[in-house]
């Protein structure tokens, strides 16, 4: 697990990964020279070098991404929470095929930027095979999630929206807990409702909300991912 | 000519201990050490007059917290570290950046006693906000937009706070903040030279200080006036909640290597005074003096007079005692593990000075002794007599007055505060009335908390407000199903040299000592703001704020507002024993406090908590429950169950509050009593 200056979601993220029985270490900035050596990677929430120019901007291009990308590249599952599938959209890394230039964003909440934090539903909203990272959820799977973000609507020219729904990249998006998906369960405007986005080969997943600060701590979503990981 | 806040008397009391005239920076130095703000010189013979003992007390006021024990989790003891304090001035001056290092300096007093920081409240009380172009109206959305950037970047999970509007805070905003923080019994850190320190290292850790923050201590002990805010401005800190976010976490790294290592230290957090302040208390405390070069700490900037590097309040810095053998090692985590320098300009930690065997406080600047003082002389300024003054009578009401305003909803302002990061959130902000945390991993035990003080009580009489603010803190601790365990409290008057304001305080304290000596609960903590008052001379509404921390053992047994069930009844309940017998049976299904807001706004609350929680149920009152509403709880039991309390009502299985005289839907409800709140906020 990633930590940047300014990450501050970790230790709930790690301990959620560790009662999955995921071997899970942080790793900080100052070790990011250790990275190479790990099967899979987790960016966690919080912010990271001050999210100065657009959350996740400075440090998708930052030199701890660099074993990220090359992982991804190669298959390497990773995926991002919240400030984390800031910086995977920053860098490229979803919807991907891009060569690393962003083709959306996740960007100011409407109406008026504020940040917000507020329980929300999400909806697994492709194949659960789709990802090796949702594989072991049920297929339509609803989680309760924390939006915890100032910057989570999803925002893209048309043409890049069309690409996300046509390319099955929209993995999550806000529901009722009910399941019932529509614009008064999306708590920022996000456009598609998109809470969540995968790459073409399904081993990079960002997701906005945040499963890990749900009181007892339980995700299936986690679990999913360790699973993946811990896979021969 | 020096503009300082000292008195005359002062001023000479200082050059006789001297035997000489204070140079610049000395007088500079008193000026912050012998404020209001640092002393309480005004208020510490009232004080005094509080409970601060008790079984579960392990650190009583006089630290940088309040130290409670929790519980036992895993063979080892853990306890709950609590602070509150209030940055009124600054906010009312420059709201975002007043309100953000309001959060920041009260996280650091938790920090520094060597605590993992879990959590933090805030009490905001702003003057008429309906004028659109007005300033308190500017004022109530900046500190909520500071408090929010804050909090929310340094990854602390806001809990609780309540917010109050009245026009008598027109020109003199309070922004009160509470941390919450854990630490194991055996490894709290004190703020004080350890036994057998002298000669050790003081290292200063953080920010590079700048002229930021010069004469923050003393500012806070003037009134505000109009013409004096511009200059002013300069003496408001810059909040840093990113450097801050490393800062914290290089800290715990700190501490766990110090107590591997069974290394003794002590650590401060820099706030008022700046790296005089905190360098002097920390080494008078331990009974020590300090020698330090200022040319050695770490500046933003070159030329920095003496005097600002000496007392500036720049923010993000603390300061560490620690044994000569460690410091390599922990300069290696703040410096290159944790980077520091490449977080913010010039940031690091640098040894500024040693601790010293001789009693005295020296400071050199470029080869000069700018300051040289006896350091008990300084750390123990005298006490003001207060002004003659007639008593307030005590009042002959015993319940708080009828309201006119609609009760409020603060969804839209809490929704902009981060509740839930670090995973630990039970109940968040806004889901019961106090906030509840499980802070230790593994662990159920549980940590509640809830603010309280109404002004609108206090406007009319200080002393019931004042007790009114201990028992509702208590109540709503109690209703979540926590036990209260300690209290603490922020003191928000006006100026203590006018008899009328100084009588209003003392009448306050005596609401203190009523409301907590009835519960038999301690003061662990506190602040006293005083000066707060408008250009004209008119104080704040008298404004004890206070805070109450309760432990639950086992957070699966929270009690929540939301109604459960349809046919349940309704039940008043005033004794807080009764309710905690009723709970520990497991009798109540769900619980709100009445307190001063009166019978329907709380079982509407508890309809309001019953759809968030997913159920569609709404409450009928009775046609005989009392409308002046006062009653302490109000519970949710099944039919047929025993109470001792009365009967008020029934919960119904459509979303509706029914009283009286009038039957409303409870999403109307929500609207309206939101919709102050989300015209300011949403």
């Amino acid at each position: 697990m990633l930590v940047f200056p300014g990450t501050n979601s970790e230790e709930e993220t790690v301990r959620l990964l560790r009662a999955y029985a995921g071997e899970a270490e942080l790793v900080h900035w100052s070790r990011a020279r250790t990275l190479p050596a790990y099967d899979a990677y987790v960016i966690a929430g919080g912010f990271a070098y001050e999210d100065r120019i657009r959350a996740g901007a400075i440090a998708a291009r930052d030199a701890m991404m660099e074993p990220v990308i090359d992982g991804a590249v190669r298959g390497k599952l990773v995926l991002g929470i919240c400030n984390g599938a800031q910086i995977l959209l920053e860098a490229g890394l979803v919807p991907g095929g891009s060569n690393g230039r962003p083709t959306a964003a996740f960007t100011r909440n409407a109406p008026n930027g504020h940040f917000i934090c507020k329980q929300v539903s999400v909806k697994l909203a492709v194949d659960p095979q789709r990802s090796a990272i949702t594989s072991s959820l049920a297929p339509g799977a609803v989680m309760p999630a924390w939006a915890a973000h100032a910057e989570g609507r999803l925002a893209a020219r048309a043409a890049d929206l069309a690409a996300l729904v046509d390319g099955e990249h929209v993995a999550f998006v806000y529901a009722r807990p009910d399941g019932v998906v529509d614009d008064g369960a999306t708590p920022n405007g996000s456009a598609l409702r998109c809470a969540g986005l995968v790459n073409r080969e399904g081993n990079v997943l960002a997701v906005m909300p945040h499963p890990e600060r749900i009181y007892p701590q339980h995700s299936p979503l986690f679990e999913s991912f360790v699973r993946a990981v811990n896979a021969p | 000519m020096i503009d300082v806040a000292l008195h005359a008397d002062e001023r000479q009391r200082i050059a006789s201990a001297l035997g000489r005239e204070p140079t610049r920076v000395e007088l500079y130095a008193f000026d912050a050490q012998w404020s209001e703000h640092c002393s309480y010189k005004s208020s510490r013979a009232q004080l005094r007059r509080l409970p601060v003992s008790g079984e579960d007390v392990v650190v009583g006021p006089g630290e940088d917290a309040g130290v409670l024990r929790l519980g036992e989790h895993d063979g080892e003891f853990y306890c709950v570290v609590v602070a509150h304090e209030s940055h009124n001035h600054p906010s009312q001056v420059v709201p975002f950046e007043g309100a953000a290092t309001g959060v920041g300096g009260i996280v650091r007093d938790v920090l520094c006693m060597g605590a993992q920081v879990v959590g933090i409240a805030d009490a905001l009380r702003f003057g008429d906000v309906s004028d659109p172009a007005g300033h308190p109206r500017h004022v109530a959305r900046a500190v909520v937009d500071g408090i929010s950037a804050y909090g929310n970047a340094i990854g602390v999970p806001n809990l609780a706070g309540d917010v109050h509007f009245h026009r008598g805070f027109d020109e003199n905003c309070l922004v009160n903040v509470v941390a919450l923080g854990i630490v194991k019994e055996n490894e709290i850190v004190h703020s004080r030279a350890p036994a057998g320190s002298s000669g050790w290292p003081l290292l200063l850790v953080g920010k590079a200080t700048d002229h930021s923050g010069f004469g923050g201590a003393a500012f806070s002990s003037l009134t505000l006036d109009g013409a004096s805010e511009v200059g002013n401005r300069g003496a408001v800190q810059v909040p840093d909640p990113f450097l801050k976010s490393v800062l914290m976490r290089a800290c715990y790294r700190v501490f766990a290597l110090l107590r591997e290592r069974g290394a003794v230290f002590a650590c401060k957090d820099l706030g008022a005074g700046g790296i005089m302040g905190c360098s002097a208390e920390i080494c008078a405390a331990g009974g020590y003096g300090a020698s330090i070069d200022l040319d050695r700490v770490n500046v933003a900037q070159e030329g920095l007079p003496a005097e600002v590097i000496a007392v500036g309040e720049t923010q993000e810095r603390m300061l560490f005692v620690v044994a000569p053998e460690m410091l390599d090692d922990v300069l290696a985590v703040f410096n290159d593990e944790f980077s520091l320098p490449q977080i913010a300009y010039n940031a690091r930690a640098v040894v500024i000075g040693a601790v010293t065997q001789e009693k005295r406080y020296v400071l050199v600047h470029r080869g000069e002794r700018v300051m040289d003082v006896d350091i008990e002389v300084l750390t123990t300024p005298p006490e003001v007599p207060p002004p003659r003054y007639d008593p307030i009578a005590p009042a002959t009401k015993t319940t708080p007055g009828d309201r006119e305003a609609l009760p409020q909803v603060t969804e839209a302002l809490y929704r902009r505060y981060d509740s839930v990061v670090r995973g630990c959130t039970v109940l968040p902000r806004g889901y019961g009335d106090a906030g509840v945390v499980a802070p230790i991993p593994g662990s159920h035990l549980g940590v509640a908390i809830a603010v309280a003080g109404d002004p609108e009580i206090g406007s009319h009489d200080p002393r019931l407000a004042a007790e009114y603010a201990v028992l509702e803190a208590v109540r709503s601790v109690a209703a979540v199903g926590a036990c209260p365990v300690g209290l603490t409290d922020c003191l928000n008057f006006g100026n203590p040299t006018k008899p009328e304001h100084y009588a209003q305080f003392v009448a306050a304290v005596d609401g203190l000592v009523r409301g907590a000596g009835k519960l038999n609960l301690p003061f662990v903590s506190g602040n006293v703001s005083l000066y707060n008052e408008g250009a004209r001379g008119e104080a704040v509404p008298p404004s004890a704020i206070v805070a109450c921390v309760g432990v639950l053992e086992d957070v699966r047994r929270v009690v929540t507002p939301g109604l459960k069930a349809a046919g349940a009844l309704l039940v008043a309940i005033d004794d807080i024993t009764e309710l905690q017998r009723m709970m520990a049976d497991d009798r109540v299904a769900a619980c709100a406090v009445a307190c001063s807001e009166g019978l329907v706004p709380a079982v509407a609350r508890m309809a309001f908590a019953s759809a968030r929680e997913g159920r569609a149920l709404g409450a009928e009152l009775h046609d005989a429950a009392p409308d002046d509403g006062f009653v302490a709880f109000v519970v949710e039991i099944a039919a047929g169950e025993h109470h001792a309390g009365r009967v008020v009502g029934r919960v119904v299985a459509e979303p509706v509050v029914r009283s009286r005289d009038r039957r409303e839907a409870t999403a109307d409800l929500y609207a309206a009593w939101s919709e102050r709140l989300t015209e300011l906020y949403a």
